[in-house]
């Protein structure tokens, strides 16, 4: 293995590590708050790509990518909003939470997927990437929009952790997650603050769908392997902290990439999940999570 | 007391006779190939949810593996009578000895864990198994899956004859089978400990009772049966496809599940029934059907907290 392997490695384990801690971050953020594991969040991530294809695309409305993107984020939070009320919200008071609302959101999942494929088809689409060209990174050529995604990725998700740790709304969210009774008696409108953070993660998810739309491609079930990914690194970084998934996301990433060279596409998944469960039997609640 | 469960016991056994009587007159009723295998799938769901139940309903464990034994099941006993030439009705006895195995393994993490953690970990074995499918096409046949799956025989016999009533009734004898294994289980010591660390852990580990013990026993035991109705649905379909380990399936079987009410072992059974046969008759409407089976399970799921077997329930109530 030569210097230039390495490092082509090194970069495709960065933009994979990138991907998925936008969606584990997203995840993380709604399990900490809510309570809640998501299983819609890769159905989320597939509709912002197809919202975004349809007011971006010239093959459709032809506004173009920036747009696209605004329209695409403004979409998914509104779905969010809509998911929390009708999806999530009637299970708050039901003592077996987290198990109903895997359920619904699966359900949700489903829905959501057969509606993208009623509304756009079965034929793949692609969205054109916001940037065009290749750039060069530790001496690999690279798609600029990977670029962007190694670079967008990791700010987003810094300034939601910056609006999580210093905001009014922020902070709120976090006081929710801690203690929802004593945030309730303190004046704080916790169905508001949990729509909020929802409407918030599937923003995230959404930006994640049109930065891997314009990289891979746009199909209704687009989200089904990068969520079974970002549960591969919840357990592994823990869902207890957003900055844990993140740094689960990473090493899963580089991980991912090392197997990739050594072992094969093949038996990498099957590598993946035995280092989950390697993990798991020494720290319960994951790498960087606290028990 | 004890004469007032042996009543009770009394009737409910007289009921599922009842029953058997019923299914077993439903073959010469529906007379179609097409309606017959309605009823063969209803009875292999049917199968695969009661099993289901008691890892997620009786002892609480929230084990989403539950789809991979049934999917490994279909594999093995396909690969052992197809590729190796092992007599079918073998094959689908190991094939109850493999997805056995598999819960082994997966309960060995899962003792560890708690809540949202079994979920994922369950999850990801599924995925886990499917990626291996996938992988080993050589074998599996990959994304493309098996066919032409050896069909089940008796001396010169197919099962397929007469418009698959062999079928109905294996798969009928099938769940009558696993109804008395399951009661048996419920009623032993272990069912009882099942219950008894899902209601109130610290209090059962207080009577002596290992939760992780109880937790291991409990996926083990509800995987032979499932791996069996696996093997017996790969010979019935000959064909063994991915499609077993998605997300389709694994919320359809849920959803008969959570509808019929966990902890309850004729709930699943009869949800079974009622979301196959619901499922086909919405087939005309093509995607839109999945759009109303998903919006209906949430619905129902917000209306009925305790699934359809807590209907009469809520009945007993109201008149009280």
């Amino acid at each position: 293995m030569n210097g230039s392997e390495i490092s082509s490695v090194l970069v495709s384990g960065l933009l994979l590590g990138s991907i998925y801690a936008l969606m584990g971050s997203g995840l993380s953020l709604v399990w900490t708050t809510l309570g809640i594991f998501n299983f819609a969040h890769g159905a989320f991530m597939m509709l912002g790509a197809y919202v975004a294809w349809t007011i971006g695309s010239g093959e459709a409305w032809g506004l173009g990518p920036t747009l696209g993107a605004t329209a695409a984020a403004a979409a998914l939070a509104g779905l969010g909003c809509l998911f929390e009320v009708l999806v999530l919200r009637p299970f708050y008071r039901r003592k077996n939470l987290a198990m109903l609302t895997v359920i619904t959101t699966l359900s949700g999942m489903i829905f959501l997927e057969n509606s993208a494929l009623i509304a756009w088809g079965p034929r793949i689409k692609q969205l054109s990437p916001l940037i065009p060209g290749t750039v060069h990174l530790l001496g690999v050529a690279i798609a600029a929009q990977e670029m962007l995604i190694l670079i967008v990725s990791p700010v987003l998700i810094l300034l939601v952790w910056l609006w999580l740790s210093y905001s009014q709304t922020g902070r709120a969210i976090r006081a929710v997650a801690q203690n929802q009774d004593s945030a309730q008696l303190l004046g704080m409108n916790v169905s508001a603050l949990y729509m909020t953070a929802f409407a918030l993660s599937a923003v995230l998810a959404s930006i994640a769908g049109i930065l891997l739309g314009s990289i891979r491609f746009v199909s209704p079930t687009m989200g089904d392997e990068p969520l079974t990914k970002a549960l591969v690194v919840a357990i592994f970084g823990g869902l207890g902290s957003v900055l844990g998934t993140v740094g689960g996301a990473y090493a899963i990433g580089l991980l991912e990439a090392v197997s990739n060279y050594f072992v094969g596409l093949y038996w990498t998944p099957a590598l993946l999940f035995v280092v989950m469960i390697a993990t798991l039997m020494v720290r319960p609640s994951g790498l960087f999570g606290r028990s | 007391m004890t004469g007032d469960l042996a009543r009770k016991s009394g009737r409910e056994l007289a009921l599922l006779a009842l029953c058997l009587v019923v299914l077993l007159a439903l073959p010469s009723l529906i007379t179609g190939s097409y309606g017959r295998h309605l009823l063969i799938v209803s009875l292999v769901y049917a199968v695969v949810a009661a099993c289901w139940d008691v890892s997620l309903g009786f002892a609480g464990l929230f084990n989403f593996a539950h789809l991979a034994f049934f999917g490994i099941g279909v594999y093995v006993s396909a690969i052992l009578s197809k590729l190796i030439g092992l007599d079918p009705w073998l094959s689908i006895l190991l094939a109850g000895l493999f997805a056995t195995a598999a819960a082994a393994i997966v309960s060995l993490p899962v003792i560890r864990l708690r809540g949202i953690y079994v979920v994922l970990v369950t999850f990801a074995f599924g995925q886990l198994v499917q990626q291996i499918v996938l992988s080993q096409a050589g074998i599996t046949g990959g994304s493309q899956g098996m066919v032409m799956v050896p069909a089940l025989h008796l001396g010169s016999y197919n099962f397929a004859r007469d418009q698959k009533l062999a079928y109905c009734y294996a798969a009928i004898a099938l769940l009558a089978v696993s109804v008395l294994l399951l009661r048996w289980l419920m009623a032993s010591p272990l069912g009882v400990a099942m219950r008894a660390v899902r209601d109130d852990e610290s209090y059962a580990a207080a009577r002596g009772i290992s939760a992780a013990r109880t937790h291991l026993l409990a996926i083990v035991a509800s995987a032979p049966l499932t791996g069996i109705a696996g093997g017996f649905f790969g010979a019935y379909s000959r064909v063994a496809s991915t499609e077993v380990f998605g997300f389709g399936t694994l919320s359809l079987v849920l959803s008969m599940v959570l509808l019929g009410g966990t902890g309850t072992l004729y709930g699943p059974i009869l949800a079974a029934f009622l979301i196959t046969f619901t499922s086909e008759a919405l087939v005309g409407l093509g995607l839109w059907r999945f759009l109303i089976i998903s919006a209906g399970m949430i619905l129902v799921l917000v209306a009925l907290p305790g699934g359809v077997a807590s209907i009469p329930q809520l009945f007993r109530r109201k008149t009280y």
